[in-house]
């Protein structure tokens, strides 16, 4: 199949990747049905984690894993859960994307894949104090396009 | 945000691939961000001071 990423990019992210500190699982909910993006979501996955050795890739089906789908609150496929990884042991941060991250969002997925890695939300520290105070559970989805 | 709180889970959503959510929410420009389902709405990138905000008052509601 024909690469997603050119050599350019790849040696963009590369560079991007460079400070990349603790590992980071990337797990991949797909579906058979009705999912147009699955298979190009799934694919630029692999490109992306291909190309630094703290990143790993488990790929999940909605259906087939529905336990495991409803363990991460992956409702919508593509699904893409970003979590933290040490040793055999994968934890989830609630740090997800639902569809295929193109075009602009996908510096988001690699800003995201960097945040991760670093164990390092960058926020300020009033920001950080405010959340860690919060007693009840909060969603938040942020709605965005490719352009 | 969600890596600083248990609580938190954040999901960013293609829009156009999801587009009967984004009516529920009647997201029509982006970044819309949307807080427990409605409860709080904070449209454009914003500071996270002010995104904080509205996830107070959200969770108060």
């Amino acid at each position: 199949m024909e690469r997603l990423l050119n050599d350019n990019i790849v040696s963009q992210i590369r560079e991007a990747f460079e400070n990349l500190k603790h590992p980071v699982r990337v797990l991949f909910f797909g579906s058979k049905e009705d999912c147009d993006y699955c298979d190009d979501t799934r694919q630029l996955l692999e490109e992306v984690v291909a190309i630094s050795d703290v990143l790993s890739l488990s790929v999940y089906d909605m259906e087939a894993d529905a336990d495991l789908a409803r363990h991460f609150n992956v409702s919508m496929a593509p699904g893409i859960v970003i979590a933290a990884k040490e040793g055999d042991q994968i934890t989830d941060l609630g740090v997800r994307m639902a569809g295929i991250p193109s075009g602009h969002e996908f510096s988001s997925l690699i800003q995201d894949l960097i945040l991760v890695s670093g164990r390092d939300s960058g926020l300020n520290p009033q920001t950080r104090e405010m959340l860690k105070a919060l007693t009840k559970p909060v969603l938040l989805q942020v709605f965005v396009t490719p352009t | 945000m969600a890596m600083e709180s248990d609580m938190v889970q954040a999901e960013m959503v293609e829009a156009m691939e999801f587009h009967d959510l984004s009516n529920r929410y009647g997201v029509s420009g982006v970044p819309h961000t949307v807080v427990n389902d409605g409860k709080g709405n904070v449209i454009g990138a914003v500071p996270e001071t002010n995104l904080m905000a509205e996830i107070q008052r959200a969770v108060t509601r």
